[in-house]
Order: structure tokens, then C-alpha cells, then sequence
């Protein structure tokens, strides 16, 4: 067989790659508007919170959008909520400035996020004894044009009309998710909506922030998944083998989307060890290979993780957490699989984990999952979860050409043994028919050429190899972002940074700044000094018993509080707020 | 004996007048015979005495997991379409650990020849039954005699329309040696159950028992067709040996890679295409 070029083959001595610095986005907008808007699956929910965010968008605003639904595909009450600010906003509030419920049932389901100066709009055959309404007759007119699931648009054409916005800007959003599936439908339920806003002039509505085209035209609205996936494309990804599962299922489609435009294999596994097995196979052979899956299919792969500790072959897993035991609740999010991530997989062995907490960060650390399993041979396990995967959110522009293209693998020669005993404790990585060697892949334990000893002297000699690869590791761990400063910290990891962000500019408390951990393991102690030196450490993390909290403690760090949560939602800021300040007001 | 393929310094780890090593004998010819270069060559196989065979020839090699060889064969003949892959294990491995995966590899149809070794007992974990062991076959777990039906893997490969599926006996030699030429130059999935006995465990089906109840099937077997192939397969005693059907249809790798068999190792994205896309977001 012909031999084919490698297009840049660095060693482990090769300087690490670098990310582009971007400066961090402070959640600093001055005001925002909060829209609840409340529904059964299947009436459009999702198609309303694709038109809403763009047309706000192109209207100059910052917006966020995040969901929360149950695990049925038709029928019971889901939630999508939108902010629109001034500034950068990435993060959802429980109680709101107005909520547009679809069903009766819908408003019973948000009845808890209502304030008492919440503007309520609903069909007019919705009524409540506690709560005022301001009905709309949606339903009819939905029926009118001929569908129940125009209802969606017709809201949107009360929100547009209700601020008075540019009805052209909601049009062209509608053509644009609308087109050829009844477009004319829904715009004519959405002017239908504006149209009756004009009866509603003596509604108190709150006060739409500045508009800020100027900032927002040159911005990118997505999700988490889309974030991620552009991540791991940058990172070279060309083949994803994955058995669906939500919260996951997001970037498995994404990347589908995408084997359109560039050599990538899309396969849907008949398990998720078939999964795992796949991409060991891709990466032996040379492909860069990953997996997306929540708990319970990241269990299946526990031997495989194994597999790949033993046989040094990178692999790049996308877990995104739900809360579990066993099913749990599968539609929900839920930090609570670190534990899982960590010590899954028989045998000592290293990984690498990342938890990104914002967009950008599901880029970089898209891009960097790949970069490091091929650099320490090692698994790479990305930490997403529910909430991150599904919020829409705006970032600025990414340069994909800052991101270096690396295949840390070697041609072969004759002699070439795949785990050779080096300094560093990794060996030139080969494969198959790039060179003269032969490439022996082992799971059991091995010799330097990949063939199986039983010999306790080469078996310490291949525990010490492993150990130094996590070493190697722990050295090039990412320090945490330190974001402000004072003598009270606020430590996040993953998903939950921008939610801590925007409580901190919220209670304002010069005390306050924010440690943000987005490689959360292996830890490397000298980056935890600012913790040690810091009066107090609160910790905020979205799981039952404090996963993270455990590692800081085990690596010597105090930490005084902690706000945990494990009711299937993310935090909210309002009410974060609340806990935090209750902490705050006894430190002296 | 020497061969060229021998994978040097290595004791082999099995029992003297084992089965396989007719069958490691039967490989390393047919490759040498077919002219298929070491280089580009690999065997992935999982866990069990069968599994052991790539450690003992040298080409690339896999050693994987119990039952796992399959899906792993299949990402390897996706990323490098060039290479020769084998996937090769014994009956416990891949009818059942890795039962699953045979199932759906059969329906992708990666151009990949599956070695199957059937002696009908487990030996690595010392005596056990295995799926393919017949009933009343008694053993230390199975102490009444195996209940359960035997797999038979060539009707349930025919059910899924493989398209190539064979058995072979290795007590037959040059019959064997004739049916794996083929399964190389066959391009698709290519199943080759070959009857060995295990010497230690399986006292009933030993050289002797698979030479007296296997017979080869008959030259005018029509190949082509499914139906007389299930006939043929369901046949218990004696037992046809020989190709039982064989049907080219698209690959895995071809329907995907399309026309392009570059390594994947050799490629990059285009970075202002992904630039392009993230801009329309």
C-alpha cells in the first residue's frame, strides 16, 4: 500500500497547542426582560423559541433561551424561557416578566414563576381563580387558519406587537424556520396576533432594554450542542458512533448534519459498547473518533474506557449528565456523573476530564478534547449536561483557523515496538500501514512490542509508564479562571458558570469574585493556592452530594458553604441569589 | 515449522494438539497465498483461546475485549478502506458476549473476513458450555447437560442476508483452505465458522466426530440462492460444510467513503468551509 503523508505530526516534546484568548464576557447587560412561554409538546414550542431568539436577535437584542420539558413527545407541559437584555446574558431567572401559556394546563405547570406583576397572556378559554389573565383568543384564530399548532406564531406575533417591533424582522425569522412547512400559515397567525395587540394598549408592559444592533448583528445565536460540535469538528473529529440518548442526541445531530460537508462517519451503534469499541478502532487505525452518551449508556462503556487505559488509544467521549438513578429523569440536568467519569473503568489508569461553561468554552474545549487524547494517548471524557446542551445563547466570532491541526502519530519503521519505555512515559504512536513497522494493540498487560507477558518486572515497568502519563497530565492541566477578586469565593465548574456570574453582579458585594473550573480533573494542586488563600470558598454545583467539593477537600482546600441542588433543574439566578445572600449576610 | 508470518519469540499458550493450530497454520497460507501484504493486515479478535491467534502471526493486530472484536474491525476498515481486516475470535466470543454485534455487523457489510473458531465449549475459562454446544452436554456449570437450543450461526447470518456465509472443518484442510481464499476475495462481510476440537474439554466433538458427522456440500449447491442455503443450514446431521451462500452488495465503507479510500489519518477539515458554516449561525 502506498504511503500517505500525515499532515503535522508533533511529538510529545512539541510545545502544547494554545486556544485564542478571548477576553471573558461579563454579564454585564443593565436590563432585561424575561418571556415564559409555556405549551404541550409538540405545539411548536421549540419552532417558537427558534423564531423568537432571531428575530430579537436581529432586532438588536442580546438573548438567551433555555427549556425545560418532560420526557413524552406529545402532550403534558414544557417551558422554553427567553431573556432579552442589553448585554451579555447567559443565564435564566425562575420567576418572570411575562408568560404566554398555550394550555390551561400549561399555566398551572409555571404558576410558581409568577410574580404578582407577571403579565399573564393565554387562550381565551383559559382561567385561573388566583391569577389574572389577559386573554387572547389564540386558539380560534389558529383554527381559523387551520391548524391548533399556529397558536405558536400567533404568539409570537402578540410578543412583536406588545413592544412594538419591526413586524418585517418577525416575518423574515418566520420565513426562515417556517420555510416550506406552511410559512404562509404562520405568518398569517402571527400579523393575526400583532393585529390584536392593538386592543391591548393598557397593558403595563416592562420596559424593553436598548437595542444594540451595532453588537448583536455581528454575533452568533446557538446551543450548547452546536457549540460543542463545531468544538470537536476544529478538534478533527471524523467519526462519531453513538447510540442516541437525551441529553446527548443533540451533537450526534449536529455532527450528522455536518457529514454533508466533510469527510466524517456518522454511526448509529447498536449499543453503547459497540459505541466506545468503534472509536478505539477509529483511533488505532488512525481516524479521530468520539462518542456522545449520558449516564446510563457511559456506563456500557466503563470495560471499553478500561480498554483504552491499557492500550493507550485516545478516545473523546461526550457525556452529557442527566439526573439519574438508572432512567431518572431524562429529559432534566443534573451535575452528578463526575464521580461516574472519573473512576469508571476497571484498573489504574489516566483520563482527562473537561466541563466547558459557556459557548466559547464548548469550542475550545471541543477542539482541546481531541487535541489531548492524541497527545497522552489517554481518554478524554467532556462533561456537558442538559441544561448547556439545550440553551440558546449569542457568542462572538470564532477564527477556526487559530485552531491547529495536529495528528500526533509517527510513521513506523521495522523495529518499531507500539509502547516503548520513554522518559515521558509515552511512545510514538503508530498505525497500521503508515511505515514499515507492525502495530500490536494489547488489552492484556504487555511488553514494549504489544505482546502479552505475565512478567512482574515488565508489569511494574508498564504501571510506572501509566503513572507517568496521568503525571504528564496533571502538569498540563488548565488553571481555573479568577474572575474579579475579593475574600469570598464562589467556585463553579462546568455548566454553571454564567449562573454564578450573573449572581455575583446581582448582590454586588465586593467581597464576591468567581473561580471557574473548567478542566476538573486531574487537578493540579498549585492552581488551587488562590482557595487556600482565599477567607471563605462557597461552592455552587448542581448535584446531591458535592462532587467537586469532595476533590477540592481532598486536595486540602476548605470549603465553608456549599449550594447543592438536585430537583432536575439548573439553577436560576433570583433564587441562587437568595441562598447565597443568606450565606453572605453572617461572614464577617 | 517455520513461516514467514510467524510473529517471533512468542510460546504459544496452547494445548499440544489444539485445534488452532491448524487453523493460525490455515491463516498464515492463505495470506502468504493470496499475497496479502503483513503491512497491510490486521487481525482484531477479543478474549478466549481463538482470540490468542493474532498474537501469534505478524500483522497488525487488535486485542480487544470479550465479544468486541467486531464493532472495532468494522471502524478500522471505515478509517483506512485499504487495509485488509480479519476479525477473528471463538464461539463464546462472538455468538455470545458479542452476539449483538454479530447481528448488526452483517447488516452494515464492512468488507471484512469474521474467522469464527467452533469447538462448542468454552476453554479459557476451562470447559463451560458454549452457545454452540449441544444439548446434554454435560459440564461442571452445566451439570444436567446444556437445555438450551445450539446457535447456529450460519442460519441466523442467513436471515440477515450475509453475503458470504461458510463453515468449514479444519479436519478437512484443503476443503477449509479452498472457502477461506474465497471469504478473502469475496468484498463484503464474509462469515467463516470453522469446526476444531477442543482436545481437553469437549470429549464428544472431537477430529474424529466433526470428520464423521460433516459432509461438503454438493457441487451443484446454488451459492446464489437464499433459500436453498437456509435449507442447507438447518441441516443437523450430518452437517454441510462449504460456502452456503454467497451475494455481493454494497459496502459499508463504499457507501460512506464513497469513492475515496484515503486513510483517514492523511485528512484535515477544511477550516474555511467550518468557518463558513458557523457563520450562518
Amino acid at each position: 500500500m502506498k504511503n500517505v503523508a500525515v499532515p503535522f505530526q508533533p511529538t510529545i516534546s512539541t510545545p502544547p497547542v494554545s486556544v485564542p484568548k478571548y477576553e471573558e464576557v461579563a454579564q454585564s447587560h443593565t436590563s432585561s426582560v424575561s418571556i415564559l412561554i409555556a405549551g404541550a409538546a409538540g405545539k411548536g414550542l421549540k419552532s417558537l423559541e427558534n423564531v423568537l431568539s432571531d428575530a430579537f436577535k436581529q432586532s438588536g437584542y442580546f438573548v438567551f433561551s433555555t427549556k425545560e420539558y418532560m420526557s413524552r413527545v406529545r402532550g403534558g407541559s414544557n417551558t422554553t424561557l427567553l431573556r432579552i437584555s442589553d448585554g451579555p446574558v447567559n443565564a435564566p431567572c425562575w420567576h418572570v416578566d411575562i408568560c404566554i401559556a398555550l394550555d390551561a394546563d400549561a399555566l398551572t405547570h409555571v404558576q410558581e414563576r409568577l410574580r404578582d406583576d407577571t403579565i399573564v397572556l393565554a387562550d381565551d378559554e383559559v382561567t385561573h381563580e388566583h391569577i389574572s389573565i389577559t386573554n387572547v383568543p389564540m386558539l380560534k384564530v389558529a383554527k381559523e387558519i387551520g391548524n391548533v399548532n399556529y397558536m405558536n406564531s400567533y404568539a409570537s406575533g402578540i410578543l412583536f406587537g406588545l413592544f412594538g417591533l419591526d413586524k418585517n424582522i418577525l416575518t423574515q425569522s418566520i420565513s426562515t424556520f417556517f420555510h416550506e412547512k406552511s410559512e404562509q400559515e404562520n405568518k398569517e397567525s402571527m400579523l393575526k396576533g400583532l393585529e390584536h395587540t392593538k386592543s391591548l394598549i393598557n397593558l403595563q408592559l416592562p420596559k424593553l432594554p436598548k437595542p444594540l444592533p451595532h453588537l448583536t448583528e455581528s454575533m452568533h445565536l446557538m446551543d450548547g450542542s452546536s457549540a460543542s460540535g463545531f468544538g470537536f469538528l476544529a478538534g478533527g473529529c471524523n467519526m462519531i458512533t453513538s447510540y442516541p440518548m437525551s441529553p446527548s442526541t443533540g451533537v450526534l445531530n449536529f455532527m450528522a448534519s455536518m457529514s454533508k460537508e466533510f469527510t466524517l462517519l456518522v454511526e448509529q451503534s447498536e449499543d453503547e459498547i459497540a459505541s466506545l469499541n468503534m472509536v478505539l478502532g477509529g483511533w488505532y487505525s488512525g481516524a479521530r473518533a468520539m462518542t456522545s452518551t449520558s449516564g446510563g449508556g457511559f456506563a456500557l462503556m466503563s470495560e471499553a474506557i478500561s480498554l483504552a487505559g491499557v492500550s493507550e488509544i485516545p478516545v473523546v467521549i461526550y457525556l452529557a449528565q442527566r439526573p439519574g438513578p438508572a432512567t431518572g429523569l431524562p429529559t432534566r440536568t443534573e451535575q452528578g456523573d463526575l464521580n461516574l467519569a472519573i473512576h469508571s473503568g476497571h484498573g489504574y489508569f489516566g483520563r482527562i476530564i473537561l466541563a466547558p461553561g459557556d459557548l466559547q468554552e464548548c469550542i475550545d474545549y471541543g477542539y482541546l478534547a481531541f487535541e489531548l487524547a492524541d497527545r497522552y494517548q489517554t481518554p478524554v471524557i467532556y462533561l456537558s449536561d442538559q441544561y448547556l446542551a439545550d440553551s440558546i445563547g449569542m457568542l462572538k466570532t470564532v477564527d477556526f483557523s487559530h485552531y491547529e491541526q495536529r495528528r500526533y502519530i509517527q510513521p513506523t519503521t521495522h523495529s518499531y515496538n507500539r509502547y516503548t519505555l520513554t522518559d515521558t512515559g509515552i511512545s510514538p504512536r503508530g498505525v497500521p500501514s503508515l511505515g514499515e513497522g507492525i502495530v500490536v494493540s494489547s488489552s492484556h498487560e504487555h511488553d514494549e512490542r504489544g505482546q502479552s507477558t505475565e512478567s512482574y518486572q515488565i508489569r511494574e515497568k508498564m504501571v510506572e509508564k501509566r503513572k507517568q502519563k496521568i503525571a504528564l497530565t496533571v502538569l498540563e492541566a488548565y488553571k481555573p479562571k479568577v474572575m474579579g477578586e475579593g475574600n469570598i469565593a464562589l467556585i463553579s465548574w462546568g455548566s454553571t458558570k454564567c449562573i454564578v456570574s450573573e449572581v455575583i453582579k446581582m448582590i454586588d458585594d465586593p467581597r464576591l469574585f468567581h473561580v471557574h473550573f473548567m478542566w476538573v480533573y486531574p487537578l493540579n494542586p498549585d492552581h488551587l493556592d488562590i482557595l487556600k488563600a482565599t477567607q471563605t470558598n462557597i461552592i455552587i454545583e448542581n448535584n446531591v452530594t458535592g462532587d467537586f467539593e469532595s476533590i477540592l477537600k481532598n486536595h486540602g482546600i476548605a470549603i465553608a458553604h456549599k449550594i447543592l441542588q438536585s430537583n432536575g433543574f439548573n439553577f436560576f439566578t433570583d433564587q441562587l441569589k437568595v441562598e447565597l445572600k443568606k450565606i453572605i449576610k453572617d461572614i464577617v | 515449522m517455520k513461516h514467514p508470518l510467524d510473529r517471533t519469540d512468542t510460546n504459544i499458550a496452547w494445548c499440544p494438539g489444539c485445534g488452532n493450530f491448524g487453523i493460525l497454520r490455515l491463516l498464515k497460507e492463505v495470506l502468504t497465498e493470496l499475497e496479502l501484504d503483513s503491512q497491510d493486515t490486521v487481525i482484531v479478535s477479543g478474549i478466549g483461546q481463538a482470540s490468542k491467534t493474532p498474537y501469534y502471526i505478524n500483522t497488525h493486530m487488535f486485542g480487544g475485549l470479550h465479544g468486541r472484536a467486531l464493532p472495532v474491525a468494522t471502524s478500522i476498515k471505515f478509517s483506512n478502506p485499504l487495509l485488509n481486516v480479519i476479525a477473528e475470535g471463538g464461539d463464546g466470543d462472538m455468538y455470545g458476549e458479542g452476539g449483538n454485534h454479530f447481528m448488526h455487523t452483517i447488516r452494515r457489510n464492512p468488507n471484512i473476513v469474521h474467522i469464527v473458531h467452533n469447538n462448542m465449549v468454552y476453554g479459557l475459562t476451562k470447559g463451560q458450555a458454549s452457545p454452540t454446544s449441544q444439548k446434554g452436554f454435560t459440564t461442571a456449570v452445566q451439570t444436567e447437560g446444556v437445555k438450551s437450543e445450539p446457535f447456529n450461526p450460519i442460519s441466523v447470518a442467513l436471515a440477515l442476508k450475509a453475503g458470504f456465509v461458510s463453515r468449514v472443518n479444519i479436519g478437512n484442510y484443503s476443503h477449509a483452505k479452498t472457502v477461506l481464499k474465497e471469504a478473502f476475495l469475496h468484498k463484503g462481510y464474509a462469515l467463516v465458522d470453522i469446526f476444531q476440537p477442543c482436545v481437553v474439554f469437549n470429549k464428544i466433538n472431537t477430529y474424529k466426530w466433526f470428520n464423521d458427522c460433516t459432509y461438503e456440500l454438493e457441487s451443484n449447491h446454488e451459492k446464489s440462492n437464499l433459500i436453498s442455503a437456509m435449507s442447507k443450514a438447518l441441516e443437523e446431521a450430518p452437517i454441510p460444510i462449504g460456502i452456503f451462500y454467497q451475494h455481493e452488495h454494497q459496502t459499508f465503507e463504499k457507501s460512506i467513503r464513497k469513492n475515496t479510500e484515503n486513510a483517514l489519518y492523511s485528512l484535515t477539515h477544511d477550516l474555511k468551509k467550518m468557518q463558513t458554516l458557523f457563520e450562518r449561525y
